[in-house]
Order: structure tokens, then sequence, then C-alpha cells
């Protein structure tokens, strides 16, 4: 037993150490595991006070913002701006090593990068008219690309970072919202040939297609439109999947007389776990059987191992746009407990012990019903983080409702296909509208909340040294406290945040990076509206911190 | 003839090289390409007269053959300032100027077919809207036609755009595609479709699988051989005969020679 016990702890402290980053910040969530945490510690609560801006880099991409989470490999940062403009510089300095500019796409949808990957000698990156690019790494010039989908027809665009993982890349899309179906799909890192794709939504004659009505699930949504994660022990691949179209009106895809305890327009709303080598579906879990709410599933998924009810498990946690978060067991897909984080919330009245939803609220045709959380998520798409020494989440929560009013419009492939009016209101009897809480994923407990006056929409970054960082809308980039929640230090960086910061290392000096720009379209503009005296300003600046010289 | 009418192109070059009974008179169509070239080619910063000199390539004497010329034409060159004209010159227009490049590049007697003209086409059974819904059909993921043709605004402009429509579903199939080539990068062989061949670069599509992969690589470190073992039958291979004969009636009325 004593035997027993030791093994185990040697094999989490094996776990823990794939999830922390160390000099490099080689993947969009740090490592693989998305746990956007550095094991770094050189800056911690006793000289934070000394932080101060080593350099900045202007992009010169002022159409958006950034929204990239940087990368940085053996002392070179990789960037993308809003237009797909690619830099690779000194992380040390800032200096430009080489530069990459993507031809502008004449085609319509978001305008935003949320940032490349790299590995096996190569830059990778989605765009908006659906390509895949490869870059050379030490170059900056192109190896290849390849397209995914036709834009002018789906209506979706790639904004996410691809994920690398075994030998492929591996990215999803956007026009969950629209009349399409999503998928996942993995090109040859090498040459970039197709090596697989997973659709969502199964076609005909396969498990899971008896769960859409009709031919619905031709145009069922779903589309995966974020970064997943990798276990290469065990070559699976974790995404969150969006919801069901049409977002906020179900009588086209849900048969009359459904049972939605369980299993309803698989496999959207849902954690999915694929192989690496063939995109098979391995597993599923299914947070929100016919989601109505427009509460995607497809945020980042954070792999960490704990002593759940006695026993270690490989667990993950994810968190959907409603705040509802799951820890399943990574291997297996077994459910393992549930909690939400929104202080306000009427979407449902509860979790049952075994994941079921309780006291489901949905829009109905003809009515307006105020929904909380809103559309724009208790969590945006903005990544929390995960400290193995707190064992604490840390999570950006937003406080805000919605008016939903549904319509029954069919489906237009590749439109818009949400189905409802649903305007965000701020909660009236609130001062603060958002805050930065800390979560243990075992007890499902809040440890510490940080409370906020506007919106919380950009990432978060937990290191060693027990700080949490990310940035407002006002341009004030902070550290908090990991155990307390207590602010250490902000620094007005002079524009909105919406991207990730990271930590890396060259020659033994930490730094901490962070884009600026506030992006004013979709939940940023919607959410600006609400604080209309507020003038949020755009940018796309990367400003990186570190001690000073001399003084570590 | 008959075989050379039925032609579709899967780059602009299979058209092209085809001798046509229809043809016009290749002098007067040089002389028209000659006058689109001044109009259109030889301004500004671009090929400059007579294709000599200018801020784009000089393009007398370099040894293109007719077949890259179409291409370039029609398509562009992607990353550079080369648009592609298929759209922005008549098709008449569009042949001239080809025929008239060629004729820089020491081709004395250059193809000027206007190719894919309607005459005697047999009847096809089927339903355009069908036919339409087919070519791009999501369903099909990269199997279907839109992966690599452009039409009627949907679709990945891999081929050339198509001019001259099949008159069958066998003649779809047995599409020559002399465009393409087999490269060899990093001791690999692959069915490519060249897109350009510069000093800086060369940039190729590999058609080992679908959907094909827009490559670049440094002169020299690719070569290619002429013929391909990729054949347009294997492309189309998930769509039936009857599927095919619906895709031919929308293509009729899609594509105007």
């Amino acid at each position: 037993m004593r035997f027993l016990t030791i093994l185990l702890a040697v094999t989490a402290a094996h776990a823990q150490d794939a999830g922390a980053t160390r000099a490099d910040w080689a993947h969009n969530g740090g490592t693989p595991f998305s746990w956007r945490y550095s094991a770094l510690d050189q800056i911690n609560s006793s000289n934070i006070n000394r932080l101060t801006p080593a350099w900045l880099f202007q992009t010169g991409d002022y159409a958006e913002n950034l929204q990239a989470t940087p990368i940085v490999v053996d002392g070179v940062m990789y960037l993308i701006t809003a237009r797909a403009r690619v830099f690779a510089l000194e992380a040390a300095t800032g200096r430009e090593i080489w530069h990459y500019r993507y031809p502008e796409p004449a085609v319509g949808g978001f305008v935003g990068n949320r940032g490349v990957a790299v590995g096996d000698g190569k830059v990778f990156f989605g765009t908006k008219n659906n390509y895949i690019v490869a870059l050379d790494q030490k170059t900056g010039r192109e190896l290849w690309r390849v397209n995914t989908d036709d834009t002018r027809q789906c209506g979706c665009n790639i904004t996410a970072a691809p994920l690398v993982a075994n030998g492929k890349v591996i990215i999803g899309g956007t026009g969950g919202d629209g009349a399409h179906r999503g998928y996942i799909t993995a090109f040859n890192s090498k040459n970039g040939r197709l090596a697989w794709r997973w659709y969502v939504i199964p076609g005909p004659g396969e498990k899971g297609n008896e769960t859409w009505k009709g031919d619905s699930w031709r145009f069922g949504g779903g589309s995966p439109w974020l970064t997943g994660s990798y276990d290469a022990a065990l070559n699976l691949v974790y995404w969150g999947t969006g919801n069901a179209a049409a977002d906020f009106y179900d009588a086209d895809r849900v048969a009359p007389g459904t049972d939605k305890g369980k299993d309803v327009n698989l496999f959207t709303a849902s954690v999915v776990a694929l192989d690496a080598d063939t995109g098979k579906l391995r597993w599923y879990h299914q947070e929100v059987p016919d989601d109505i709410w427009d509460y995607d599933s497809s945020y980042e998924v954070l792999l960490v191992d704990r002593v759940i009810r006695g026993r270690m498990r490989q667990a993950l946690v994810h968190m959907n746009k409603s705040g509802l978060t799951s820890v399943l067991d990574r291997a297996t897909g077994e459910f393992l407990g549930a909690f939400s984080v929104p202080e306000v919330r009427n979407w449902i009245t509860g979790v049952t012990e075994d994941g079921k939803l309780v006291g489901r609220n949905e829009p109905e045709l003809g009515k307006t019903t105020t929904i909380c959380p809103s559309a724009a998520g208790a969590k945006s798409w903005n990544s929390m983080a995960y400290s193995p020494r707190t064992g604490y989440l840390y999570v950006p929560v937003n406080e805000m409702c919605n008016d939903v009013t549904p319509n029954n419009r069919g489906p237009e492939e590749g439109r818009n296909y949400m189905n409802a009016e649903f305007p965000m209101k701020l909660i009236p009897e609130r001062t603060t509208h958002s805050h930065v809480d800390a979560w243990d994923p075992v007890t499902g407990k809040r440890a510490w909340s940080m409370p906020y006056k506007y919106v919380l929409l950009a990432s978060m970054l937990a290191t060693a040294g027990d700080l949490v960082f990310t940035g407002n809308p006002e341009g004030e980039f902070f550290a908090l406290d990991g155990k307390s929640g207590n602010k250490l230090w902000s620094y007005q960086t002079g524009a909105g945040h919406r991207g990730g910061a990271v930590s890396y290392a060259v020659n033994g000096r930490q730094y901490i990076a962070t884009t600026t720009g506030w992006h004013s379209s979709v939940v940023g503009g919607a959410v600006a509206a609400l604080f209309p005296d507020q003038d949020w300003r755009l940018g796309s600046t990367l400003v990186v911190f570190a001690l000073p010289e001399g003084s570590r | 003839m008959r075989a050379a009418k039925q032609f579709m192109q899967l780059g602009a070059a299979a058209l092209l090289l085809v001798a046509d009974a229809s043809a016009q008179n290749p002098a007067g169509t040089v002389r028209q390409g000659q006058e689109v070239f001044a109009k259109t080619c030889a301004t500004g910063y671009c090929h400059g007269a007579k294709g000599a000199s200018g801020g784009a390539p000089r393009l007398v004497g370099r040894g293109f053959d007719q077949a890259f010329i179409a291409n370039t034409v029609s398509r562009g060159i992607p990353g550079t300032g080369m648009p592609s004209f298929a759209n922005t010159l008549t098709r008449p227009d569009l042949v001239a100027v080809v025929a008239y490049v060629a004729t820089l590049n020491g081709i004395a007697e250059p193809a000027v077919s206007m190719a894919g003209g309607p005459p005697a086409q047999p009847a096809l059974t089927g339903d355009a809207a069908r036919g339409q819904k087919l070519f791009t059909e999501a369903v099909r993921g990269f199997g279907r036609c839109s992966t690599c043709h452009e039409v009627g605004g949907f679709g990945i402009p891999v081929a050339s755009p198509i001019v001259t429509v099949p008159a069958s579903a066998a003649a779809l199939k047995a599409i020559a595609t002399p465009n393409l080539k087999t490269a060899k990068l990093d001791g690999e062989s692959m069915p490519a479709l060249v897109l350009s061949e510069g000093k800086q670069r060369v940039i190729f599509y590999d058609f080992t699988s679908a959907p094909p992969v827009q490559r670049t690589a440094e002169p020299g470190a690719v070569t290619f051989a002429a013929g391909s073992s990729w054949q347009h039958s294997s492309a189309i291979g998930a769509y039936n005969d009857s599927e095919l004969a619906q895709i031919l009636v929308y293509l009729r009325g899609a594509i105007k020679p």
C-alpha cells in the first residue's frame, strides 16, 4: 500500500511537470496541457513592485487588436496580428528577426487571430479565408498552405491558434452560429497533406446522427473555434465543441418529446477526446444536451492530475460559456464533478452529482426571456489559468444577462443561424460587473474573488511566483497574489486588453509579456456599448516586463 | 478532333493547347493580343512595352510554353503583383494575349483556339440546381468539385477557370491533364501543378491527396518532369455517373464560352 502511494506520487509529479512552462512558452496554453502556468519564480510577490517594462514592440497592424498569445522558443518570440502579419522577435530585446505578411483575403468574417503554433521547425497559423499556412521557423519563408473550406460558402473563418501534436497541425474553425457543420482537421506538419478530419456532427449511419431531427445535422453548427489540448502519453487530443445551430431555437433540430437529460444533438456542446493519429472519437461528454442558450463548450481544456475522492486521477477541467465547469477522467471520459462559477445564473437551477442539468429555463418562441449569464459568457473565449502550487483555477468571470427573443427562420448555408435577438444588459443591482476568481476544481469551491467594475476579456497567466496576471479594458495590466487575490502591482499600458500574457526566460532573466489593444467588434463592441462613458482604446503593441538588470 | 473538343481543362492550358477546326485567323489573334497587352500588361510598373522590361519580370525570350503562359494569365501568381485575368479579360482577349506572349517566347504559331464552342453537345439528363448543389456539397468534404474549381463565385481556384464543359460523364473522367507534372522535392515524387518558377522561389500545388497543398520551395530544391500519375477520374470518384451528368448540366448553364 505504501509502495503504491509512492508510485502514484511519482506519477503525479511527472504529469505536473508536463503542464508547466519553463524558459519557453511553446504552446498557446503554455504546454499542450493548457495551464497557462509558468514554473519561473524569479518575479514573485517580494519583488513585483520593481517590475518594469523591458521592451515593447509595435506591430503596425491597427485593424483591430492583438488577441494572440505569443509563443517563445529558444529565445525567439513568434507573434501574429489580427490581419495575419507574423513576426519573429528576439525575446530578450524585441529586435525583429523576420516578418511575414499574409495577403489580405477579400472575404468577410472575423478580423482577429489568436495565435501561431510552433513545432517541427515551422510556424503555423490559420487565416480568415480558411487556410493553414506553414512558415520556416528560422527564415519566415512560406513552405506550404492548404485550404480547409470555402469561406464564401461556409461563412466560417479560422481565428484560433492551431495545436501541434504528434507530427500534425490540428485546427477547428468558426461558423458555429451559422448554418454550417463544424469539424476539426489535422494536416501533416511536414507537407500539409490531410491527415484526418473529424466532424462534430455525425453523418447518416454514424452513431449520434440519430440525435438530430431530420437533416438538421447538415447545418447544425458545433464548430470548435478555439485551441485543443494534447496528452502525448495517451495520444489523445481534447477539444471543446460549439453549441448546436440554430442557437436559440431548437424545434428544427430536436424531435418533439426528446428527453433532454442526455445526448441531444451530438457531439455539440461537448468535450471530446480524439485519437491523435486517426481523429477517431475515443469518448465524449456532452455538457449541455440541447444547448439553447449559445453557451458554446468550445473553450480550452486543462489537463490536470489531482487526487479526487481519495484517488489520483488523470483529469481534465473544462468550462463552457455559462461558467459550468466539468471535471472528467481524461483517459475514459468518466464524469467526476461539476460546478458553476457566475454569481448570477438562471438558465439552470443546478447540476446533479452525476452531471445532469436541473431546472432548464429555455427561451421560447414568441416571448422575451431574460437569461443569465449572457451569450457573451460568464467567461468569454479568453483562457483561465491553473497553478499546481495553489491547486486553483484562475478565472475571469463576467456577470451580465441577455434578453432572448427567438425566431424560427430556416437555415441558409453559411449565413447566421442564431435565430434570436439577444441584447446584453447589465445587472442593475451590481456595481461591479466582473471578478477574477480562484476555484479549486476538486472541491468546486471558490477560494477568493477580486471584483472589477467593468468586464474581463483577456486571458490569465499564473506563475510559480504565486502571481496571477491579466489585463482589463481600461489598459491596466495587473498582478494578483495567487493565494489571496490581493492586488500587488499594476501598469497602465495605454490600450485595452483582449489577448494573452505569457512568461519566459532568456539567459536566466524572467520576462512577462502581454499583448495590448481592445477588440471593438463582436463581444468587445457589445460590452463597450453597455458602458457608454468609457472609451476603451484599440492598439496593437506587445509590452514586455522584467526586473531591472542587476536587481535579481 | 472530337476527343480534343471534349477537353475540360484543369489548368487553363489543356484547352488552349488544343487546335480547333474553328480556329480564327492566328495572325489576327496575335495582333489583337498585342493590343490587349499594350493596354493591360505593359502599363505602369508592370511588364513594359512588348514585355521587354518594367517593374514586373521580362516576358521576352524566357522559354515559357503556352500552357504556362495561359495558366499564369488565368490564375495570376499568388503572393505577387500578378493578378488573375480570368474574370477581367473577355475570353477572346485572354486567348489573344496568351497567344501574343507565346510569340515573345519563340512560339511562332501559337494555338488560338476558342474551343468549347457549343456545337453538337450530346443531350444530358439532369437537374442544374441539383448539379450546382453537388458541385459544392459540404457533406462530401474534400471530395467535392469545389475543392479545386471555382464556378459562380464558389470554390477554391486551384485549377484555372473551367472554360469548356465535357460532353459526358465518361469524358469528364477521361480528361487529360497535360499541365500536371511530377515534382521531386526532398527525395519524394508527387503530382504537381506549377504556379510559378521564379528566381527566388518555386510555387506549385502538390496533388498527392485532396485538398491539394500549395507548396513553396527554393529553386534547385525542386525539379519537375513531364507527365504525372494524377487522374481526374480519381479526384471525382465520390460521384456516380448520374451525379456527374447533373454537374455537367449545371456547368453548361454556368460557363459561357
